[in-house]
């Protein structure tokens, strides 16, 4: 649907002015504004552009000329993400609700104009104005519930941002990995092409059997599945990234920076974590809006049933030039229909809502410690990489040469050590991303979102491809 | 203990410190000396020369009431094969083999042995025949000695030869340790023509995986340090000797699990004894190679003639190597050019060895591990002597007495053999380009 902005203006100048009983409702704008101070991500003012257009936003492109980080992915999904955009302008259901809750119920007017005929000498017109006092008293009840209905709107709409921030985070650091681990799972492809090599060599020269040729051209060969298992994946991560960017066609073609990033040496914890996520949580803070939005609806419910539909008239009459006024009171008495079962129905609905919140406030609290340990353990596993591991197989390697420069080992033991080297950087990766990962979680969650942690698969070591070195 | 003998163990402790510190510092010593003709020493009766142990030493007597009494230390010590391999060994004395034991055939010997290694220990007096609670063995003929006592052995050495002496508790961890010694009894009366020289030297293999310092006593075959008297060459003492002088060359193996063929260059020998007994004359036979087995002795007995340095060596080729790696393949005839584009990429500080042979392997600069000498040999007077381990020389000089033992051989003009020339080869009718 396409509104002209003339329209548009009219519009909000014509609501803005019959809501003028009630509160001053709130505008895209606002609702924008709301999100980003409740998210604290800076969304472009575009995602709230009053047109939707079918070609994605232009301010993406300088992002993606060069080389992509996790923050600018993230820049651009909030530009670009059709999913935000769309729970953005879902707000707008809400807000279209609370504008519609406020406003006055129309009078009603009756005209009757009976013509001079027969026995009557003059023209009678009777006129009568009928006013629905009850809609009107209970107006303002109504725009409560259906004020809280709406900022329980813009949480849901903070929530999507803040999760939709992590989702490219998360997706951005599984391709970054797994760019870099296609580029050590080549250097371990150049380990096992030289160890096929060299096996040829021996066996060109007549001092290995045809077995151990074999032996390496196999393990060459699984390594090159390997590779190629990984080219894949990285195709796959790229393209769940594409999704969340919200890009296609010429877009597509960005490249990421080069290596994932170190993490700090000391992880640097907030204090009180839980306490910081209980009073960030938007899902909580939702639910409390929907429980405000519920008590105000019982509440509208109890009033509706003991106030009698109550309605005042006007009523005139002209003959012969002279008009007669009166007044009249319509009530109905509320004996039976006391609004028991809807008040009943909403106050149902509130203990259930209130239910829920305590439980969500339990499952906050366990998500917080769940990422807390997964943060942890994720940063002491990367620095033990790091400091420890990699080096112990760099030195593994380093000896492994001086063995094999005093001849103690062979071509194979030595290629071997090297397999297991890259091994370990390959996990010193995947450890990376686990930290990364588990950081963005962390920061969503006391950003005011639980969200769902993807588990890094371990992936098959590169070495073991061929156990047997030549010779014997 | 009474008085006495309380003097007597303190006096005999302060000889063997010293003793230990002379060895200590004879050790650190570059130079070769101990494989110097010894000279004036006198053993025995008949003017027979005391024996000379290149690199090692002779254990001291002190005679008491006409009893020689010495003392042994079974210890661990810190022991070089050759610069660049040191080990932590257990040997007597502060040295592996221990001190040569040398008596005079009817002698009465009071040996202590002070045991200072972490778990009993025993001498066994390999060869010898004596008092069966004298022979050593722990648990059949004595009591193990605890660490940290001394015990002593006492007997009259009755039959003249060539014996060993070893230890006899945890013999696989002991004696692959170093725990071995050479123990020479020489007759009253010589027999056979008299010797000018009388050399000792005690075989023995190791295994110290390169960049390790201790040896295996776990080794059942791969071996990979070769030792004549403790050392390998270059680090073998030579053994210098005169043109046309008489000498002897004691061979004792108390290795783990080898044989060793002696073979001796520029000249013949006879087998003149064994641990059993003197070779009557009738039945020596003249060889260039002896097979000195396991729990052995030999004894050799040669007039070289032609002066010079000759080559004295184990003929098994491994045992001529330092630290050979067992397992590598085989790289002889390989063409690695692909291979060495590909390495170039993989393992920047790789380089192909081995295609054309191993000959240059010791002389090459790469970094090897710590304290560990693969396929090393020593300088020679013309180029590298490629091999290491079992190795030593024979200086046959016209002077021995005024020889220099780390000197070479000055050779008489055209005796050396160098490139044919092309003009001599066609004279003689040799074509090196032609095919048969
Ligand atoms: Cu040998």
């Amino acid at each position: 649907m396409r509104i002209d902005p003339w329209r548009a203006r009219l519009l909000a100048a014509g609501l803005s002015l019959s809501a003028a009983a009630g509160c001053a409702a709130p505008s895209a704008a606002s609702d924008l504004g709301r999100i980003r101070e409740l998210s604290h991500l800076d969304l472009p003012s575009s995602t709230a552009a009053e047109e939707v257009e079918p070609a994605a936003t232009s301010d993406a492109r300088p992002l993606l000329s060069r080389p992509l980080t996790a923050d600018a992915a993230v820049r651009v999904a909030l530009l670009n993400n059709r999913e935000l955009r769309a729970a953005l302008r879902e707000i707008g259901v809400a807000r279209g609700h609370l504008v519609q809750a406020g406003v006055l119920p129309n009078p009603e007017l009756e005209v009757q104009v009976t013509p001079r005929q027969g026995t009557l000498e003059h023209t009678r017109v009777e006129l009568g104005v009928e006013f629905d006092l009850t809609s009107a008293i209970l107006a303002p009840l109504g725009e409560r519930a259906a004020r809280a209905d709406h900022e329980a709107a813009r949480y849901r709409a903070a929530g999507a941002v803040v999760e939709l921030g992590y989702s490219v985070r998360a997706a951005f650091y599984a391709a970054q990995a797994t760019q870099q681990r296609l580029a050590i799972a080549n250097r371990a492809l150049d380990a096992f092409t030289a160890a096929r090599d060299a096996a040829r060599a021996l066996f060109e020269a007549g001092n290995v059997p045809e077995l151990d040729v074999a032996t390496q051209e196999a393990g060459y060969e699984a390594a090159r599945v390997a590779v190629a298992g990984i080219e894949l994946g990285l195709l796959d991560r790229r393209e769940q990234l594409q999704r969340l960017l919200g890009l296609s066609g010429a877009e597509t073609s960005w490249r990421i920076a080069d290596e994932i990033p170190r993490p700090p040496e000391k992880l640097a914890m907030p204090p009180r974590p839980e306490a910081r996520a209980l009073s960030a949580s938007l899902e909580l803070a939702e639910l409390r809006s929907r429980l405000e939005a519920a008590a105000g609806r019982a509440g509208l419910a109890r009033t509706a049933g003991w106030l009698p539909d109550l309605s005042v008239g006007v009523r005139g009459e002209r003959e012969d030039e002279v008009w007669q006024v009166g007044a009249g009171l319509r009530l109905t008495l509320p004996l039976f229909d006391r609004k028991q079962g809807a008040t009943m129905a909403h106050a149902a609905e509130f203990d259930s809502l209130l239910e829920r919140y305590h439980g969500r406030a339990i499952d906050v609290r366990s998500a917080v410690r769940a990422a807390q340990n997964r943060l942890a353990s994720a940063h002491a596993r990367v620095l033990h990489h790091q400091r420890v591991l990699v080096p112990a197989r760099t030195r593994v390697l380093e000896q492994t040469l001086l063995q094999y420069n005093a001849m103690q080992v062979g071509v194979f033991e030595l290629l071997q050590a090297r397999r297991e080297q890259l091994d370990a950087e390959l996990a010193q990766v995947d450890a990376l991303r686990d930290y990364w990962t588990s950081r963005a979680a962390f920061d969503a969650i006391l950003a005011g979102r639980r969200v769902e942690v993807m588990g890094t698969i371990a992936p098959a070591p590169m070495s073991g491809a061929a156990e047997s070195g030549g010779g014997h | 203990m009474d008085r006495r003998s309380f003097i007597h163990a303190g006096g005999l402790a302060a000889g063997a410190a010293l003793l230990t510190r002379g060895l200590a510092h004879a050790q650190e010593r570059p130079e070769h000396a101990a494989g110097q003709p010894a000279g004036a020493r006198i053993a025995g009766a008949g003017n027979q020369p005391a024996v000379v142990t290149p690199n090692g030493s002779t254990l001291p007597w002190r005679v008491v009431d006409g009893v020689k009494v010495g003392h042994l230390i079974a210890e661990p010590i810190q022991h070089e094969f050759a610069p660049g391999l040191k080990t932590e060994a257990w040997g007597y004395n502060g040295s592996t083999p221990g001190p040569t034991i040398e008596a005079v055939e009817g002698d009465r010997l009071r040996i202590y042995v002070t045991n200072r290694l972490p778990e009993p220990t025993s001498v066994h007096w390999h060869g010898l025949v004596l008092p069966n609670g004298m022979d050593g063995v722990s648990g059949l003929n004595q009591r193990p000695i605890p660490p940290g006592e001394t015990y002593v052995y006492e007997f009259v050495v009755r039959y003249p030869g060539t014996y060993m002496y070893h230890s006899h508790f945890d013999e696989m961890t002991q004696i692959a340790l170093g725990g071995v010694g050479m123990f020479i009894v020489h007759p009253k009366k010589p027999r056979g023509p008299r010797v000018d020289r009388d050399f000792v030297l005690m075989t023995h293999e190791w295994k110290i995986n390169a960049g390790a310092r201790r040896p295996d006593p776990n080794a059942m075959s791969d071996f990979n340090v070769l030792t004549f008297n403790g050392k390998a060459f270059p680090a073998t003492a030579p053994l210098v000797v005169g043109r046309g002088e008489r000498a002897r060359i004691r061979l004792g193996n108390l290795g783990p699990m080898d044989h060793h063929p002696i073979h001796l260059h520029g000249l013949s020998f006879q087998v003149t004894a064994t641990d059993g007994g003197y070779v009557p004359a009738s039945a020596q036979y003249p060889e260039t190679t002896v097979l000195v087995p396991v729990g052995s002795t030999r004894v050799i007995e040669f007039v070289p003639e032609e002066p010079g340095d000759w080559a004295v060596h184990c003929h098994m080729t491994h045992h001529v190597m330092m630290q050979m790696g067992h397992g590598l393949p085989n790289m002889v005839g390989a063409d690695t050019r692909t291979l060495d584009r590909r390495m170039s990429r993989v393992m920047p500080g790789y380089m192909t060895m081995g295609t054309t042979g191993m000959g240059g392997m010791g002389e090459m600069p790469m970094p090897i591990p710590p304290n560990s000498l693969p396929m090393k040999g020593g300088d020679g007077p013309f180029s590298y002597i490629d091999m290491g381990g079992m190795f030593t020389v024979l200086k046959v000089r016209e002077e021995p007495g005024k020889a220099d033992p780390n000197g070479w051989y000055t050779h008489p003009a055209g005796t050396v053999a160098g490139p044919a020339a092309a003009e001599k080869m066609r004279a003689d009718g040799i074509d090196p380009s032609a095919r048969k």
